[in-house]
C-alpha cells in the first residue's frame, strides 16, 4: 500500500508488522520518531508487545538482549551518543549470537557536540560483530528492515539497519508498505535455540579461557561472513513478494565500460545518481552503492572494480589519525589485485554538512590529478581554520 | 584423590529433598559466602526461574566455560546491566504468557554503583523481578577494591590503611534508603546467617507481583580476612552487633525487624576481620575509628528498633535454632 | 577434544565434572567424642546415646541402649547420684537435662510394658561363671555375662537378690515392686539363682574356683566400721546401717528422742530422714565433710547425694557438718550428749589426708543416743585368705585381682566407689575381662572416645528451655513408705530430650547440609536421624570447615589430608 509518510514512520510500521513482543525506547534525536511511532501503535494496539521506556540506551540494548535470549522477538532504535554508550552490550548481543534488531539513525558523535547526520557511529561499532545494512532510501529502509528480522533469527546474529538521521529519518516520501500477509509470510515466528527456560536450563554468557576464546571468535567471524548468504536470499526471497529488490550485498549501477566507479553508502547514493543524471557529459560513471558494510563484500567489490582505472571511495565518517574507513577495507580488500584501480579516498557531509549535487563533478575533477588521494575529507573549508590548524 | 564412598554421591545428588539451583563443582573460595547465599536463594524460588547475573564473583566462578554449576536458566551479560537484562526477560515473558519468574543478582559493586541507574529503573518501573545483591562489600572479583558498600574504615586495595588514612573514609552507602524512596512493594535485608530467614524473605519476594529486592550480606574470607569456617559466624555478629540490621520494608517504610535479644559490641565482630585489623593497634585514631563503628551500630539500633524487651522465636538469638530431624521454619 | 558450543553456552550440572576436592588441605569427618554424661557416668553409660532415641521418637530403642550398659534403670533412675547432670553441658547454658528423671521413666516404661532385654540366653554349652552377691555389682555382672553369651550362676546370701537394694534402702527412695520387677527380670533372662547360700557357710570359695570357669565377688560390704570416741562407746551402741536394715525389714526402730548419726554417706542421711518420719523429735547427722554447695570440692561433699541431703534438712533434719565428735558424755551408762568440734581434712604432705580438729571450737549437743554411720566393710566370711585383713579387695578398674586369676571383683566391696552405678558398672567391666580371661585374649583397655571440651559445642542453634521438674511431695504430705519424687510425663520427656545438645554425636539438624557452600552434604533421607543419614562429597568438598564449625553437636572435626 503506497502512502506518503515520514521516514521513521514508515521504519515503524515495517518494525510492527514483524511482530516483536518486546521493543525497548530511549529517546535520542533523530531517531525518537521511530519509538514514538511504536509507543502509538502498541497504545492502539495495533502492535501487541511490551513497550519498555527504559532509562538509558545501555539499558535500551540490555532489555532486548535479555528479551531475545528469553524467546521473545525484540527491538530497538538509537545512534550516535545513544549507540556509544551501548558498546559494551552490543558487543556482549554479537559475542552471545542473539538475534536482535537495532535501527541506528545515523548521526554524528560528539565531541564537538552535534545533532546532525553522518555514519561515524554505526562505523564505530563496525567490530561489534553484528551485521550491518545501510539504507538508501525510506522503502530501502522498509524492505531492509523487513529483511533483518528474517536474516537475524535464520544467523542467529544481531542486525544493525542503519539509515540517515534526518535526511532519511525525517523526509517525507512515498512509500510502498507491505501487508501482514506478506511480512509474515516472509518472516518465521521467532525461535531462538537457546532460549532461557527452566524446561531446559543453561547458562548463557560463560567465562571462556584462552584455550576457547579464539575458536569463539573464529566461528563469530566465519559466521558473519557466511551471513552473506541470508542477506541474499533474504533479499531475492523478498523480492519474489513484493517486487523491490535491493542488490543483497552491493549494488553497481552504470554502463559496463565506464572506467571510473563512485562507491558510497547510505542516502548519498540518491544524490549522486541524480548528480550523474544530470550531468551526462562528464562521462560513464558506475556507481557502487555499499549495503552491506558487515559482512564486508570483498568477492562482490573485487568484481565490481574489475577494469576500473579509479575508484572514488566516498563517506560520511572517518578515523582520525587513520584516514577512510571504508576506503581503507576498500583499499585492503583490492590490495592483492594483479590490476586495480587507483583508490581515491575521501570523507565529506560530516555533522550533517549537507552533499550537493556538485560534489559529484569536483570528485570526477579531482581524481584527473595525478596522485590519487590518500584520504582527505572533501568539502573542507579550510578558512574557517586557522593556520596552524589547516 | 579416590576416597571410599559408602554412597553413590551422584545418585544421591538426585535425590536431595530440596531444589538446589546452584550445585557443587563451582569455583568458589572455601567458605565463600555468596555461594552459600546464591544456593539459598535458589532453595526458596525453586526451578521455575530465569537468572540475569551481573558480572561478579558469583558469575564467574559458577560459569567458567564448559562448566556452570547453575541448574536453571542463567544469562550474564555485562557489569551493569543484569537488572535491565531481567527486565526484558520479563517483559518477553509476559508477552509470552508464561509464569516463570525473573530473578536478578549481583554483587555490591554491580548493585550500589555501576548498575545502580539500570537497578532504579528497574524498580521504577516496576517489573515482575526480584533483585537478589549479595554484599560482600567490596569488589571482590578484581581483587578486593573498594566499592560504596564497603564499611567506613575497612581496609581494601583501594582503601588500604597506611600513616595518612585508616581505611575507606566514607560511609557505607545506605542502598536502603534509596530502595526504599522507590516504594516497591517488597525490599529487604539478609544474611546468611540465617538460612530460614533468607529463604523466607527470597519466597515472600518472588511472591510479589512487581519489583523487589532482598539484600544479603555475604562474608569473604579472602576480602575479610578470616577463615573460610568463620563466614557465618561473622555474618551472625554482624546483624547482632547492629552493624547489618535485618528489616523488611513494604513500600519503602520499615514493616518489621529482626529485633536483638542480646546486642553484641562491634569490636567482636571487627576483631575477627584482617580488613579492620589496623583499628586494633592501640593508637587513637584506631580507638576513634572504634568508636565511629559502635556509633553508627548504634545509630541503626535506634533507627530500625531493634532492641528486644523480651526474648523471641524470631529474634536474633532464635531465629536459627536447630531441632533433631532437621526441621526449620522456612 | 572437547568443542565449543554456540555462543559457549553450558548446560545445567556440568560443574560437577569438575573435582574441586583437590583443593583441600583438611577435610571434614564424622567424629564421635564422648560426651561429659558418658565419661562420668559410673555404670559407664551413654545418656547422650539414649536421649537420642527418645529425641527420635524411639522409647523402646532408648532403653536397649540404656541397657546396654545398666540393666537396673528404674532403680538406677530413683537412687543414682546423677554425677550425669552436674556434668552435663546444657547446665553451662540454662540447665542440665534432666537425665536422672528421663531415666527413671524408661526403666519404669519397660516395667509397664513388660520389655525384655535384647539378649538371648546363652547356649548349654558355653562357660559357667559363678557370681557370689545378687546385689547390683553381681546383677550387672551376670546380666553382661549373659549378653556376652556365658552362664551365670548366681548365689545370693538371702532369700531374695537385691542386696543393699533391699536391705537399706527405704522404700520412700526405692518402691518394693520396682525393685523386685527389676531383679526378676535380670534373673529371668536367663541366670541360675541360688539363694540361701552363703560364702564360707554353705559353699566354698575353692569349690566355687574348681566348678566354675570364673568367680566374680561381689559380697557387698557386710560389717560395720568399728567406732569409738576416744575408746568409748556406749553400751547399747547401735551401727546405723543395721538400724536402717532393720527398718528396713521390720520396719521397727528404737525409741529415740534426740539422737546424732555420726556419718556424711547415704546410710546416715538415709536413716535421718527414716528416723524423723518416725517421729523421733530431734535428729541430728554429724559429719567432718562438708554440706555440698558452690565452692566445695567433690572431695571435701559429704559423700550422701545432694538430692537426698536437701531433702532431709527440707524434713527437719539438723545436718553439723565439717564437725567431728570429740567427746561422748555418759551418765549411768547411757549417753546424755556429745561434744562437737570443728574439723576439716587437711591435705598432708605426700598427698595423704587427714581430719583435723580445731582446739577452741568445741560444744556440747544434748542427745541420748549417737548412731555411727561412718561406713562399711568388707564381711571376710570365707575369703579370709583373698582379703588378709583388709578393709575391701585389692583390685584394679577392671575387677581383677592381680595375684587371684580368675577371681574377679566388683561394687562396695571393691572399696572404690560405694554407690549403686558404681556397682553396676563395676559388673559390667568385669565381664568383659572375664570374658576376655575365658577366651584367652587381651582386654581392650580404654575404649571410650575422647571427652568432648564444652567450646566445641556451637550454642548459637539453641535457645534456652526450661528444664523438665519432676514432682516432689511437699514435706508435709512425705512419709518413710511413699516415694517423695514422682516421674515426667511423656511429653515432658519428649520436650526434654530436645533440650540435649547431642555433646559429640550427630543431632541431625542438617545443619551442615544447609550451610555448606559447595552443596557437598548430602542426606541419604529426607528427614534424617543420624550421623549414617548424612554422606560428605569428597569429590567437590573443599575443606572450608563452615560445617565443622557450625556443628551445634561438635561431631564433625577437620583432620589433615593424608
Amino acid at each position: 500500500m503506497r502512502e506518503a509518510i515520514e521516514g521513521s514512520a514508515a521504519i515503524a510500521k515495517a518494525v510492527a508488522m514483524c511482530r516483536p513482543q518486546v521493543v525497548s525506547a530511549y529517546p535520542i534525536t533523530p531517531q525518537t520518531h521511530i519509538v514514538e511511532g511504536l509507543a502509538r501503535l502498541i497504545a492502539d494496539g495495533d502492535l501487541r508487545a511490551e513497550l519498555v521506556s527504559v532509562e538509558s540506551e545501555f539499558s535500551a540494548a540490555s532489555v532486548v538482549l535479555g528479551a531475545a535470549a528469553a524467546g521473545s522477538r525484540a527491538y530497538t532504535a538509537t545512534c550516535s551518543q545513544g549507540l556509544l554508550l551501548m558498546t559494551e552490550v552490543l558487543y556482549n548481543i554479537g559475542g552471545l549470537r542473539i538475534p536482535v534488531v537495532l535501527t541506528c539513525a545515523n548521526r554524528a558523535i560528539g565531541a564537538p557536540v552535534t545533532a546532525w547526520n553522518d555514519q561515524q557511529d554505526s562505523m564505530a561499532m563496525r567490530d561489534t560483530g553484528w551485521i550491518q545494512l545501510y539504507c538508501a532510501d525510506n522503502q530501502e529502509a522498509v524492505d531492509t528492515t523487513i529483511q533483518a528480522f528474517r536474516i537475524a533469527q535464520n544467523a542467529e546474529l544481531p542486525v544493525m539497519v542503519c539509515v540517515d538521521g534526518y535526511v532519511l529519518t525525517h523526509t517525507l516520501e512515498p512509500i510502498d508498505l507491505p501487508s501482514q500477509e506478506q511480512v509474515d509470510q516472509f518472516v518465521p515466528p521467532y525461535r531462538f535455540s537457546r532460549a532461557l527456560d527452566p524446561r531446559n536450563p543453561i547458562s548463557i554468557g560463560n567465562l571462556v579461557t584462552p584455550e576457547y576464546y579464539t575458536e569463539a571468535r573464529h566461528a563469530h567471524h566465519r559466521v558473519l561472513i557466511r551471513a552473506r548468504d541470508e542477506i541474499i536470499s533474504a533479499d531475492r526471497d523478498w523480492a519474489a513478494i513484493c517486487g523491490r529488490a535491493w542488490g543483497g550485498l552491493l549494488t553497481v549501477d552504470g554502463p559496463a565500460e565506464a572506467r571510473v566507479a563512485i562507491l558510497t553508502i547510505g542516502s548519498v547514493m540518491g544524490t549522486l545518481l541524480d548528480a550523474r543524471q544530470a550531468r551526462p557529459e562528464l562521462g560513464p560513471v558506475k556507481l557502487i552503492k555499499l549495503r552491506s558494510m558487515r559482512p564486508f563484500p570483498v568477492s562482490e567489490l573485487i568484481q565490481a572494480c574489475e577494469g576500473l582505472s579509479d575508484l572514488i571511495v566516498l563517506e560520511r565518517a572517518l578515523s582520525p589519525g587513520g584516514g577512510g574507513i571504508i576506503g581503507a577495507e576498500v583499499r585492503s580488500a583490492l590490495f592483492d589485485l594483479p590490476s586495480k584501480p587507483r583508490i581515491h579516498s575521501f570523507a565529506a557531509g560530516l555533522g550533517g554538512r549537507d552533499m550537493p549535487l556538485e560534489i559529484y563533478a569536483r570528485l570526477l575533477e579531482r581524481i584527473a590529478q595525478p596522485e590519487p588521494a590518500q584520504f582527505a575529507i572533501f568539502d573542507l573549508e579550510l578558512d574557517r581554520l586557522p593556520l596552524q590548524e589547516r | 584423590m579416590a576416597i571410599e564412598q559408602t554412597h553413590d554421591v551422584n545418585e544421591l545428588r538426585r535425590r536431595q529433598p530440596a531444589f538446589r539451583g546452584l550445585d557443587a563443582g563451582h569455583l568458589a573460595c572455601q567458605g565463600c559466602g555468596q555461594a552459600l547465599a546464591a544456593r539459598l536463594v535458589t532453595e526458596a524460588t525453586g526451578p521455575d526461574i530465569v537468572i540475569a547475573n551481573a558480572t561478579g564473583c558469583l558469575e564467574v566462578f559458577t560459569t567458567a566455560w564448559p562448566r556452570t554449576s547453575w541448574r536453571v536458566p542463567w544469562i550474564h551479560s555485562v557489569f551493569a546491566n543484569a537488572p535491565a537484562v531481567a527486565s526484558g526477560i520479563e517483559a518477553a515473558l509476559k508477552m509470552q504468557g508464561r509464569s516463570t519468574k525473573v530473578v536478578a543478582m549481583g554483587g555490591d559493586g554491580g548493585t550500589f554503583d555501576i548498575g545502580l541507574q539500570a537497578l532504579s529503573a528497574m524498580l521504577e518501573r516496576n517489573h515482575n523481578v526480584l533483585y537478589v545483591c549479595f554484599d560482600n562489600e567490596a569488589y571482590m572479583n578484581t581483587g578486593v577494591q573498594r566499592s560504596s558498600s564497603t564499611p567506613h574504615a575497612a581496609m581494601t586495595t583501594t582503601s588500604p590503611p597506611g600513616r595518612e588514612r585508616m581505611g575507606k573514609r566514607h560511609l557505607r552507602k545506605d542502598l536502603l534508603s534509596i530502595i526504599a524512596a522507590h516504594h516497591i512493594p517488597y525490599a529487604a535485608t539478609a544474611s546468611v546467617a540465617y538460612p530460614s530467614d533468607l529463604r523466607k524473605k527470597v519466597r515472600r519476594g518472588l511472591a510479589i507481583d512487581g519489583a523487589a529486592f532482598v539484600l544479603v550480606h555475604s562474608p569473604c574470607p579472602l576480602g575479610w580476612g578470616h577463615g573460610g569456617e568463620l563466614s557465618i559466624e561473622v555474618a551472625r555478629l554482624a546483624v547482632q552487633t547492629g552493624i547489618f540490621p535485618l528489616v523488611e520494608l513494604e513500600r519503602g517504610s520499615v514493616a518489621s525487624a529482626m529485633a536483638l535479644r542480646q546486642v553484641r559490641p562491634v569490636a567482636d565482630y571487627l576483631k575477627l576481620q584482617g580488613r579492620f585489623r589496623h583499628l586494633f593497634d592501640g593508637s587513637p585514631a584506631a580507638a576513634e575509628e572504634l568508636e565511629h563503628l559502635q556509633a553508627l551500630a548504634n545509630h541503626n539500633i535506634e533507627l530500625y528498633r531493634l532492641r528486644a524487651d523480651t526474648p523471641g522465636a524470631r529474634d536474633s538469638e532464635g531465629a536459627d535454632t536447630v531441632r533433631r530431624g532437621g526441621l526449620r521454619w522456612a | 577434544m572437547r568443542t565449543l558450543t554456540r555462543g559457549a553456552y553450558a548446560v545445567a550440572g556440568s560443574s560437577l565434572e569438575l573435582n574441586t576436592g583437590d583443593w583441600r588441605l583438611q577435610r571434614p569427618v564424622h567424629l564421635h567424642q564422648a560426651a561429659p554424661c558418658h565419661g562420668v557416668c559410673p555404670a559407664g553409660e551413654d545418656p547422650q546415646a539414649w536421649i537420642a532415641r527418645i529425641a527420635q521418637g524411639d522409647l523402646r530403642a532408648a532403653w536397649e541402649t540404656l541397657v546396654s550398659a545398666n540393666p537396673l534403670p528404674a532403680i538406677t533412675g530413683r537412687v543414682c547420684h546423677h554425677p550425669c547432670e552436674s556434668a552435663c553441658n546444657r547446665g553451662q547454658f540454662d540447665q542440665p537435662i534432666a537425665i536422672h528423671s528421663l531415666e527413671r521413666f524408661l526403666g519404669d516404661r519397660a516395667l509397664a510394658e513388660g520389655w525384655n532385654y535384647p539378649i538371648v540366653e546363652p547356649d548349654h554349652d558355653s562357660a559357667e561363671v559363678a557370681v557370689v552377691g545378687g546385689g547390683p555389682a553381681g546383677l550387672s555382672c551376670a546380666y553382661h555375662l549373659m549378653r556376652r553369651g556365658l552362664r551365670v550362676r548366681l548365689f545370693e546370701a538371702q532369700s531374695a537378690a537385691g542386696g543393699i537394694l533391699r536391705s537399706a534402702l527405704p522404700p520412700y527412695r526405692l518402691p518394693r515392686a520396682v525393685l523386685d520387677r527389676e531383679v526378676e527380670r535380670v534373673l529371668a533372662a536367663g541366670v541360675s539363682f541360688v539363694p540361701n547360700h552363703r560364702l564360707g557357710r554353705d559353699l566354698s570359695l575353692e569349690e566355687l574356683r574348681k566348678d566354675f570357669a570364673a568367680v566374680f565377688l561381689a559380697p557387698g560390704t557386710g560389717l560395720a566400721r568399728s567406732w569409738d570416741v576416744d575408746g568409748v562407746v556406749p553400751d547399747d551402741l547401735r551401727n546405723g546401717l543395721d538400724l536402717l536394715m532393720e527398718w528396713t525389714s521390720v520396719g521397727s526402730l528404737p525409741s529415740f528422742r534426740r539422737v546424732a548419726i555420726v556419718g556424711g554417706g547415704n546410710t546416715a542421711i538415709d536413716l535421718a530422714r527414716v528416723l524423723k518420719a518416725a517421729g523421733v523429735a530431734e535428729v541430728h547427722v554429724i559429719t567432718f565433710q562438708a554440706l555440698p554447695g558452690p565452692g566445695v570440692s567433690s572431695r571435701e561433699a559429704m559423700s550422701a547425694t545432694a538430692r537426698e541431703i536437701a531433702q532431709a534438712i527440707e524434713e527437719g533434719v539438723i545436718i553439723h557438718d565439717r564437725r567431728g565428735v570429740r567427746r561422748l558424755i555418759i551418765r549411768s551408762e547411757r549417753v546424755i550428749g556429745l561434744e562437737m568440734v570443728h574439723m576439716k581434712e587437711l591435705e598432708r604432705a605426700g598427698g595423704r589426708h587427714e581430719a583435723v580438729a580445731f582446739e577452741g571450737t568445741e560444744s556440747i549437743l544434748e542427745i541420748d543416743q549417737v548412731v555411727p554411720a561412718i561406713g562399711q566393710r568388707v564381711n571376710p566370711q570365707g575369703m579370709e585368705a583373698l582379703l588378709a585383713h583388709r578393709e575391701f579387695f585389692e583390685s584394679d578398674w577392671w575387677g581383677r585381682i592381680a595375684s587371684h586369676p580368675g577371681i574377679f571383683v566388683g561394687g562396695d566391696a571393691t572399696g572404690r566407689c560405694g554407690t549403686v552405678s558404681g556397682a553396676v558398672g563395676d559388673g559390667r567391666r568385669a565381664a568383659q575381662v572375664i570374658e576376655a580371661f575365658l577366651r584367652g585374649t587381651a582386654t581392650a583397655e580404654g575404649q571410650t572416645s575422647q571427652l568432648i571440651k564444652f567450646e566445641q559445642l556451637n550454642l548459637n542453634y539453641f535457645d534456652h528451655a526450661r528444664r523438665a521438674d519432676a514432682p516432689i511431695l511437699p514435706v508435709e504430705r512425705r512419709d518413710a513408705a511413699t516415694e517423695i519424687e514422682g516421674g515426667l510425663t511423656s511429653a515432658q520427656v519428649f520436650d526434654e530430650s530436645h533440650r540435649c545438645f547431642s555433646c559429640g554425636e550427630c543431632m541431625a539438624c542438617d545443619n551442615c547440609w544447609t550451610l555448606c557452600p559447595d552443596n557437598s552434604v548430602l542426606k541419604v533421607k529426607d528427614h534424617c536421624l543420624d550421623a549414617s543419614d548424612y554422606v560428605f562429597d569428597y569429590d567437590h568438598c573443599k575443606g572450608c570447615g563452615l560445617c565443622a564449625h557450625e556443628c551445634p553437636a561438635g561431631f564433625i572435626a577437620m583432620v589433615d589430608e593424608p
